[in-house]
Order: structure tokens, then C-alpha cells, then sequence
């Protein structure tokens, strides 16, 4: 895929130019420079020859065959230039010029003329609004970069140009290797997904790297992601995340849920590994790029200090690895050579007058325990310890295993020319301690992901049909908020329990109901005008007589029409008091470039100051609705704490598989809540207390 | 003895302060005045006795020692209003009538409070017409003055109450429409042989609500200042600008409460130290600590609301026109309003009462 990019046979820039200090000079001489070996034409109409290559004045004078065009020319002028791209046959181009979506109407429109001419002619394009791309393997370097990365393993690809920059200068000292610099651009034709795909089937790319800003379909994005992501590892970073898009929605889940959930969910469903910080994506790389994955938790730490020792164990703590003690073989060995007073158990402290012997003696010895599933190594610079040779033996031990091994040289003197030695020989060196356990961390991770067995989906269908006539004639009356009595038939229809309820319009009604029903009896009050009934005094709970239930009445319907006298009270709903349980709330929303998301959170009516909530992208599968429910902190409360029973926690995992089956039947659900879910003991099941649902769209 | 209703063409037009008033001058003049509003539509049980919040509120004020089942004799609660929808109702208005004949046994005057306008009440039997005729009362129109086009429903009501018309208080009158009132409202009025018995200001103290009214009505969560909530609003801002602009609106506008999204800490911190004397934040998005011990600080009560900006502004437009006498120095400021911008003796002469003086 996109092969005339990456290894083209010749390549042509439009817009050549013989002024240093133009695009159109620093991309022709980027080309030439930097070894690529096959043919460049410069096209310039008012030049013979720009940096010793012929120039022509028009593509379409150009004799020979062309793989790729560079674009450098004005704006204005790309277009016509994609026409004659078309009319060479050139079927890739990389358009650098800026001025389109990104600089207001007029370049929006030129952006769309452009999309619409490239279809035409059959051209791919990257950008517009590059820096350009470069491939160490066949040394193009199509970009206004400065400087060629060494080669190496990581594919890189940024939205942002200018990160593209920085990535690369940070690069540069460290020779850290790369196959492919993609920048981005405004993404008009060729988009993440597309180069995901590419860099997948790359032989020179072992781990992508992107910097995203935002998708353009999300679906889409989860779905190759996640096809990638069991490839090769993919690790993102993504930026723009606010939660302002929050404050108009009317649920919870609504709420609760902003831009980053979506974003959240979906790289965890797809396998993307998220970095958060420019640093983190860094690290995480370098740890890929270079190391094979952990193939289990277990991790030993071998230092020369206490403290960081220290640091490394309390982070490990907070991550999915376990540090555990060697075996007693091992433990035993250690002690014939290390001194008394050294800590034989994980973390290894081999104490402060280590010399390189000791250190590659230690490893050794550590590695010979099976069980261990990757080393960190941990030196802080004393007066007598030998770094480069520390560091040459790290290299040795490392190239005779196949289990990662990461360091933590720290400071930044003294061991800075044995910190290249490791990262030369592909040993990946992190400043501190905590970086370093957090890329192993992310490297279990991708193992457990791509050791996960397939993702298992139930099967739940037939219960469409009697909530379609519903949600029919919701449309119909153009409404978009259901009436209680419709969301409660929804439910039903999707096997939801429900407290018996019945309608009353009267006080003597209400009497008659609560017999029905049976003391202690809930009364809410029923009007389309009201959504969050308590919040207007309008729910009563525990009502255990006549008298008591005459009193509500009197009492909810008062309030109402005194604090909302334009509401129109339909009458008051009698329901049964379920009894106790664990109060969750799960929803449903819909996020625009994703589509609906599941959501779950503990609390009842605190949810939305204890934000415990977790999110998956719609539809869910056991493994999802297994995880969301784990992901939460206050999880353990559902296991039961001080002797309390286990709540239903499999009802809980089934509900959330209901919802998103419900989902997938309704687009046009915009967003809903179950809000409270009353679980009961495990083997009770759970029962809807309240629920909302609002739709649009179609 | 004398009966005179208090009646309106429509609803929310501030009768019950101007019946308060009236009372209180009728009483300070000497003479035996009684009260009851034929029909309460905001019910309230008082010791399980059910009546009204306002014919309440008038009855404690005038320190009357009737029996207070006939003050209100029907109070339309949710019951009712179903059951009359269902079926027809009757004997209400006898009722009415008996309450009445007991009341004003031992009274020089009856004032009767109207509700909604004298045409409601027809799906109960009990029209404010029907009322004042079967009470054989006068009645005095209060109308809310919003432009010239009043004199319209003015001339109606005069046309329907026949002999029964004594003359119109224009009420709620705002500065933009003084003029407008007395240069062709009234002369037109007077010309059409309509009594102005009364031209009264719009009164911003008389107009304002306390924050824990406001709580209620919104159902907002109050985060702070508890002991605060008795603050008066007279005015609501929207916190929707840059906050530089936002203060000179906060520090210009008198006893303004603040509706802003909770996630605008530049607006809610300009509001809190201009003075605003209540924030609504909306959005369900609680402030942050800062910002809350800061208003704790200068001691402005916020509440927390579910809904955002736009929809918490449309329901305050509504609830302008709909306040409650409930606070005390409303009350008594309401009642010097009365006092001041009534002609009494006016209506004196009119109904044939003599005072002492």
C-alpha cells in the first residue's frame, strides 16, 4: 500500500525552486542529498536547471515516467497541477502547500475543489498543509525537514507538522532509528487509517507511532486500528480533549461523558496504546522498537541504590507488573557473590560500590529464574562504579536473552556516554525510574492484547420490535423525549425488571393503587414537563398508609403547581419499594465521530459528583462489559465490603449488554439512562428504577 | 356592610398586594374590615385545614379572627381540578355564598380577593362575574400596565360588570411606560368615563425574589452561604460575555443574580467580587473549592443547577410575572406603595363610606 510514497522510482516537485530558503529549494535538495537513487525532476517554468537536476517548465513535459509528485507550488495553482498529475498518470502525490481548510472559507473551498479534482484523476494525496514524508529505508526525503533520521523501526505519523520537527530534532543526537516520517496535514485524502494500514504491512516499521488531533470517522479508525494493533503495536497520542461539549446535555450520561471517553473507549477497544504526554510516546517507543514484549507480569529490578530501588517497586505497585522474589535456588546463588548486607529479593540491591562484573554476574543469575519475565536495571552513578563498562555488560546480557531489559541510568554527566552505548545497542535508557516501569507496563499490556482470545459477542436479538413501534411514534408526534410510560415498556421489552408501578389521577385513585401494590408504596409525580423529578420535591418515598398516601398526593401535586404552574400534571405514578440494594446507573450516548457509547458508574445520585464511570464503544462485548465494571474505583463495593453480600454483579454485566444490543437496534437513541439500577444480591438480578430516553436524528 | 371585589382581566397582576393594602387603610380608618378569596388555586393546609397561600398570607396580615375553613371556601387543588375535568361539580358557589354570609355578619366591609381574572372560574360554576354578582359586591379592576392597548380590556370588563364597576387601578406601571400612561391611557379612560382609582409603579423591591425561593423553583442545590438565602434578586444577568465587559453589567445592575456556566470561573469570580448577590450555575458543573470559599467569604449564596444557561434564562422570564408576597419587607414595602399611589378617597366617596377625619 501507497508503495509509489514510500519506495517511488522517480519523483518530480512542482514548484522547484533556486532560492535557498524556499520550500521549494530545502525539498529538491532534501531529495538529493539525503542518497535517493532514483530520478528527480525539478519542474519550474522559469529554469533549465535547479541544484544540477534539468528542469522542465511543466510536468507534462517531463518524458520519462513519474511514481510520485512533491507540490510546492501556490495554492492557487495546486489544482491544476493534480490535473496534469492526472493526465501523466502519477497516481501519488504529497501536496505541501498550506493555505486551504486551515486558513479560512476561501481555502475551505479550494480544499473541497481539490478533493473533488483528485478523485477525478485518480491521485492519492498526503496534505495538504505538510511538511512532507520521509523513508530512511529508500532514503526519500520528500519533506522541508532539517536533517534524515537514522534508520531504524519506528513509523511515525503526525497531524501536527511541527511536532513532526521536534520529534525529529529530538531524535537526531540519539540516533534514534525511524522507517517512515509521515506529517499529516489536513488529512483531505489520505488519513490515519490509510497509513496505519501502510505502516502495518511495512517490513521496516516494528511499532507505529501517531499524533492525532482528531478523526474524521471513527469508526472506521477503531475498526483498522484494532485490525493493526494485533500486528504491530500502535502507540498514540492524541491532544485537543476538552469537556465542554458536556454542559447542554440533559443525562447523566450525557454529562458525563465528554470528548475524551470516546476517544478513551476507543483506544482501548481497539489496542492502541495511548501516550500521554510527548515524552510517554517517546518511551514507549524506544522500549518497542527495541525490545521483545515481557510474556508476563513478573519483573525483577536490579540496582546499585536503595531509593530508586524504591521508586521503581512503588511504581511497578501502581502498573500491572508484579515484582516477585527468585527463586530460592537463585536467592542462593546471588548470595556467593554479592555482599552480605545486599537485598537478595526484588528489588535487587546490589549496593553502591558495584563494578560492571557484578552487575552482568546479578542479571545472569536473575534471568536464570524462568519465571522472570523482563529486567530493569537501575545504576545511579557512585564514585566507583565503571558506566560504559556497566553499560556494554547490560548490552551483553541483553543480546543473549529473548526477555526485555530496560534501564534507568540516572543523572546526566557521568552517564551520558554509557547511556549511548545502551541506546546504540538497542537498549532503551529512560532518565527516571518511573518512565522506565511505566514502558514496560505498556509492553505486558500489548502482550496481554495480543494474546487475548477473540472478543466474544452475544447474541441478543428479538427484542427489537415491540420498541420500534414505541420509537416510531415518538417520531411521529416529533418529540424527543419519551413519556415514562413508553420508556418503561422499553424496558420491559428488553427484559428489564421493574417495580410494579400503576398510574393514578386522584388521591383516591393513588389510595387504590397503593393497595394494589401493597404498603410501603414510592409515589412520583407524572408530567411530560418534568425530567428529573426529585430535583422539584416531586418524589416520596416508604409511604405506608392511606393517610400518608393522601398526604403525598396532596403534597407532590401542590408543590408542582405552586413552583411550575405551567407544567401539566398528568397524576402521580404508585410504584412497590424495591428493596435495598447497590444503587449504578448505566446509559447510553452518543458521541459524533464514534456513535453510541455505553456508560457505567456507581453511586446513584452522587454520580455525577464521584465521576466513577467507565465507558465502552457501542457494541460491547462480554469482555467490555466485563472490564468496564472492574475499571471503576469503587468496584469492590459491588464485591461486598465488612461482611456485606456479593451484589449481582453478572445481571450488572448482562444489563450493560442489553443496552448496547439496544443501541445498535436504535440509532436514533441520542442518549438514555437507567439511573438508579438497583442490584440486588448475587442470583437476584437488578431492577430499573428510573430510566430517560431522548432520540433525534434519524 | 359593603363588599368590594378585587378583580383583574387577567392573571398575575398584583391583587393580592393591593388588596393587602387596601385592608390595611380601610382598617387604620376605623372601620370592620373582613377578607375572603373565593377561590385559592395555590393550596396549603394550615393545622390540616385547607386553604390558600395568599388568602393566608392577607388574613394574618389584617389580624382577622374569622374561622379559616371560610376565608378560602374553595381551594382548587390537583383533586379538584381532575375531578372537575371528569365531571361537573356543583353547589361550589353556594358554598362560596354561605362562607360569605358568615363572615360578614359583623363587618362594616368585605374585601373579596379574585383569582385569575373575573372570567375564570366557569368550568368550576364559580366565574368571577357570577361571584361578584351573586355577592352583590363592586368591583375595582387591577390591571398590569404594559402599553395604551390596555384600555381595551379596561372598557370590556367596565361593559361586563355594568353597575357592578367601580374603577381601575393601573398597577406594575414601569418608567418606559409612565408617560405612555399618563398622556393617553388615562385621559382616554377618564373620557370613557373610567374612574382611575390608581396609578401604581413598578417597584423593583416588590419585584424581586429571595434565593431560596429561587432555589425551589429551580430546583437548585445550594453550595454555600446557607444563612443567606433571604437575599433579594432583582435582576438576573447572564454570564455569557468576557468577564471584563461581564463586570461593569454586575457592578451596574442592582441586586443581580448571576446565571453562568459552572465551568465559568473568570464570570462566577467577577460576579462574586462585584457584588452580585446570588450565582446560578448551570450545567450541573460544581465550582471549584477557590471559587467557593470565596463566596462563602463575601458571603454570596450559589446554587448548582441541571440545566444550562438558555433554558434556566427562559424559565425566569416566565417566573417574573408570577411572584409570591412572601417576604416581609416586601409586604411592607408594598403596602406604603398602596398607601401612596391610591386614591381612597376616591373610593370612599364612591362606595358612600365616612370616615372620621
Amino acid at each position: 500500500m501507497l508503495d509509489n510514497f514510500f519506495n517511488p522510482k522517480s519523483i518530480a516537485v512542482i514548484g522547484a525552486s533556486r532560492t535557498p530558503g524556499k520550500v521549494g529549494y530545502d525539498i529538491l535538495k532534501n531529495i538529493i542529498q539525503y542518497g535517493y537513487e532514483g530520478a528527480v525532476f525539478p519542474i519550474n517554468p522559469s529554469a533549465t536547471e535547479v541544484l544540477g537536476k534539468k528542469s522542465f517548465s511543466s510536468l507534462l513535459d517531463v518524458p520519462d515516467k513519474i511514481d510520485l509528485a512533491v507540490v510546492v507550488v501556490p495554492s492557487k495553482n495546486v489544482i491544476e497541477v493534480i490535473g496534469q498529475c492526472g493526465a501523466k498518470k502519477i497516481d501519488s502525490a504529497i501536496i505541501i502547500t498550506a493555505g486551504f481548510k486551515e486558513s479560512g472559507i476561501e481555502g475551505a473551498k479550494l480544499e473541497n475543489e481539490l478533493i473533488k479534482k483528485s478523485q477525478e484523476c485518480g491521485v492519492r494525496f498526503i496534505g495538504p498543509n505538510c511538511l512532507g514524508m520521509i523513508d530512511t529505508h529508500s532514503k526519500v526525503n520528500a519533506s522541508f525537514a532539517a536533517g534524515m533520521p537514522a534508520k531504524g523501526g519506528i513509523g511515525f505519523f503526525s497531524q501536527s507538522g511541527a511536532l513532526c520537527l521536534a520529534v525529529l530534532d529530538r531524535a537526531l543526537p540519539d540516533e534514534i532509528g525511524f522507517s517512515k516520517f509521515i506529517s499529516m496535514g489536513n488529512k483531505s485524502d489520505i488519513t490515519d487509517t490509510d497509513v496505519m494500514l501502510a505502516l502495518s504491512e511495512d517490513e521496516n516499521t516494528k511499532v507505529i507511532l501517531g499524533y492525532i488531533e482528531g478523526v474524521t470517522d471513527g469508526r472506521k479508525f477503531m475498526e483498522v486500528a484494532a485490525q493493526v494493533s494485533k500486528k504491530k503495536p500502535i502507540i498514540i497520542l492524541k491532544s485537543g480533549i476538552t469537556s465542554a461539549g458536556a454542559k447542554a446535555a440533559s443525562s447523566h450520561t450525557g454529562a458525563l461523558a465528554g470528548r475524551e471517553a470516546a476517544f478513551d473507549s476507543a483506544f482501548k477497544q481497539s489496542g492502541v496504546i495511548r501516550a500521554h504526554t510527548i515524552n510517554e510516546l517517546f518511551n514507549y517507543a524506544l522500549a518497542f522498537a527495541n525490545q521483545p514484549l515481557p510474556k508476563g507480569p513478573y519483573v525483577a529490578i536490579v540496582t546499585n541504590s536503595g531509593g530508586p530501588g524504591i521508586l521503581a517497586a512503588d511504581a511497578c505497585d501502581k502498573s500491572n507488573l508484579q515484582l516477585t522474589p527468585l527463586h530460592k535456588e537463585y536467592v542462593d546463588e546471588l548470595r556467593t557473590f554479592l555482599p552480605p548486607v545486599a537485598s537478595f529479593y526484588n528489588p535487587i540491591d546490589i549496593l553502591g560500590d558495584s563494578g560492571a562484573d557484578r552487575y552482568e554476574r546479578a542479571l545472569n543469575t536473575v534471568l536464570k529464574d524462568e519465571r522472570i519475565n523482563g529486567v530493569m536495571v537501575l545504576l545511579t552513578p557512585t564514585a566507583v562504579v565503571d558506566v560504559d563498562a556497566t553499560a556494554m555488560a547490560v548490552v551483553n546480557v541483553s543480546k543473549s536473552i529473548d526477555r526485555p531489559i530496560l534501564t534507568s541510568f540516572m543523572g546526566k554527566q557521568r552517564v551520558e556516554s554509557g547511556t549511548k552505548t545502551l541506546m546504540k545497542y538497542g537498549v532503551p535508557n529512560y532518565s527516571y525510574p518511573e518512565e522506565m516501569v511505566s514502558s514496560m507496563n505498556a509492553m505486558y499490556n500489548y502482550y496481554l492484547w495480543i494474546n487475548r482470545p477473540e472478543k466474544t459477542y452475544n447474541n441478543i436479538n428479538g427484542l427489537k420490535e415491540k420498541a420500534a413501534e414505541i420509537f416510531d411514534e415518538v417520531k411521529k408526534e416529533s418529540r424527543d423525549r419519551l413519556y415514562e410510560l413508553e420508556v418503561h415498556d422499553i424496558l420491559q421489552a428488553y427484559g428489564f425488571s421493574q417495580p410494579k408501578s400503576l398510574f393514578a389521577r386522584t388521591p383516591e385513585e393513588a389510595v387504590a393503587a397503593a393497595k394494589g401494590i401493597g404498603y410501603p408504596v414510592v409515589m412520583k409525580i407524572m408530567s411530560p414537563q418534568i425530567v428529573h423529578k426529585s430535583d422539584m420535591g416531586g418524589v416520596k418515598i416508604n409511604l405506608i398508609s392511606k393517610k400518608e398516601v393522601e398526604n403525598a398526593f396532596f403534597d407532590i401535586t401542590t408543590r408542582v403547581r405552586n413552583i411550575m404552574p405551567a407544567a401539566h400534571i398528568s397524576g402521580v405514578m404508585i410504584q412497590e419499594m424495591v428493596p435495598k440494594g447497590k444503587e449504578v446507573i448505566m446509559g447510553i450516548t452518543k458521541d459524533p465521530h464514534f456513535g453510541h457509547m455505553i456508560m457505567f458508574g456507581l453511586g446513584g445520585i452522587y454520580v455525577e459528583v464521584l465521576k466513577d464511570i467507565s465507558f465502552r464503544i457501542v457494541p460491547l462485548s462480554q469482555e467490555d462489559a466485563h472490564e468496564m465494571l472492574r475499571e471503576t474505583k469503587t468496584f469492590p463495593l459491588l464485591r461486598g465490603v465488612r461482611g456485606e453480600a456479593e451484589a449481582d454483579i453478572e445481571a450488572i454485566e448482562k444489563s450493560l449488554l442489553i443496552l448496547s444490543q439496544m443501541a445498535v437496534d436504535f440509532p436514533q437513541i441520542i442518549e438514555a439512562d437507567i439511573n438508579p439500577l438497583l442490584v440486588r444480591q448475587r442470583g437476584e438480578g437488578v431492577v430499573a428504577i428510573d430510566a430517560r430516553f431522548t432520540i433525534g436524528g434519524d | 356592610m359593603i363588599s368590594l371585589y378585587v378583580g383583574s382581566t387577567s392573571g398575575y397582576t398584583g391583587k393580592t398586594l393591593i388588596t393587602m393594602g387596601l385592608g390595611h387603610k380601610l382598617k387604620k380608618d376605623g372601620l370592620r374590615v373582613g377578607y375572603m378569596k373565593p377561590v385559592g388555586i395555590l393550596p396549603l393546609k394550615v393545622d390540616d385545614i385547607l386553604t390558600d397561600h395568599d388568602a393566608w398570607r392577607i388574613y394574618r396580615a389584617l389580624e382577622l379572627k374569622d374561622p379559616v375553613p371560610d376565608i378560602c371556601p374553595v381551594v382548587l387543588t390537583q383533586e379538584l381540578a381532575v375531578i372537575s375535568y371528569l365531571k361537573d361539580v356543583k353547589g361550589l358557589l353556594g358554598k362560596i355564598v354561605n362562607s360569605f354570609n358568615r363572615l360578614s355578619k359583623d363587618k362594616d366591609i368585605m374585601l373579596i380577593g379574585g383569582y385569575g381574572s373575573v372570567y375564570t372560574g366557569s368550568y368550576l360554576g364559580v366565574q368571577g362575574l357570577q361571584v361578584i354578582k351573586r355577592l352583590n359586591s363592586k368591583a375595582v379592576i387591577v390591571v398590569k400596565y404594559e402599553g395604551e392597548y390596555i384600555v381595551d380590556y379596561v372598557l370590556q370588563a367596565k361593559k361586563d360588570l355594568k353597575d357592578k364597576f367601580l374603577g381601575v387601578i393601573l398597577n406594575k406601571v414601569t418608567e418606559d411606560h409612565r408617560q405612555s400612561a399618563d398622556e393617553y391611557a388615562v385621559p382616554f379612560l377618564k373620557r370613557k368615563g373610567v374612574d382611575i382609582i390608581g396609578v401604581i409603579p413598578q417597584d423593583p423591591v416588590v419585584g424581586s425574589i429571595t434565593v431560596e425561593e429561587l432555589t425551589e423553583m429551580l430546583g437548585g442545590k445550594v453550595l454555600c452561604c446557607h444563612d443567606k438565602l433571604g437575599n433579594l434578586v432583582e435582576h438576573f444577568l447572564i454570564g455569557a460575555m468576557q468577564a471584563d465587559r461581564a463586570i461593569e453589567y454586575f457592578k451596574k445592575t442592582r441586586r443581580n443574580a448571576v446565571i453562568v456556566g459552572g465551568d465559568r470561573v473568570d464570570i462566577q469570580l467577577s460576579a462574586i467580587e462585584s457584588g452580585s448577590v446570588c450565582l446560578i450555575l448551570t450545567g450541573e458543573l460544581y465550582p471549584s473549592e477557590i471559587i467557593l470559599s470565596r463566596a462563602e467569604q463575601k458571603e454570596v449564596p450559589m446554587m448548582v443547577v441541571r440545566e444550562d444557561t438558555f433554558s434556566i434564562a427562559k424559565k425566569l422570564e416566565k417566573l417574573s410575572v408570577r411572584l409570591r408576597l412572601r417576604d416581609k419587607s416586601k409586604v411592607e414595602r408594598g403596602m406604603n406603595l398602596v398607601a401612596d399611589n391610591v386614591d381612597f378617597s376616591m373610593i370612599y366617596k364612591k362606595l358612600g363610606i365616612k370616615t372620621g377625619s
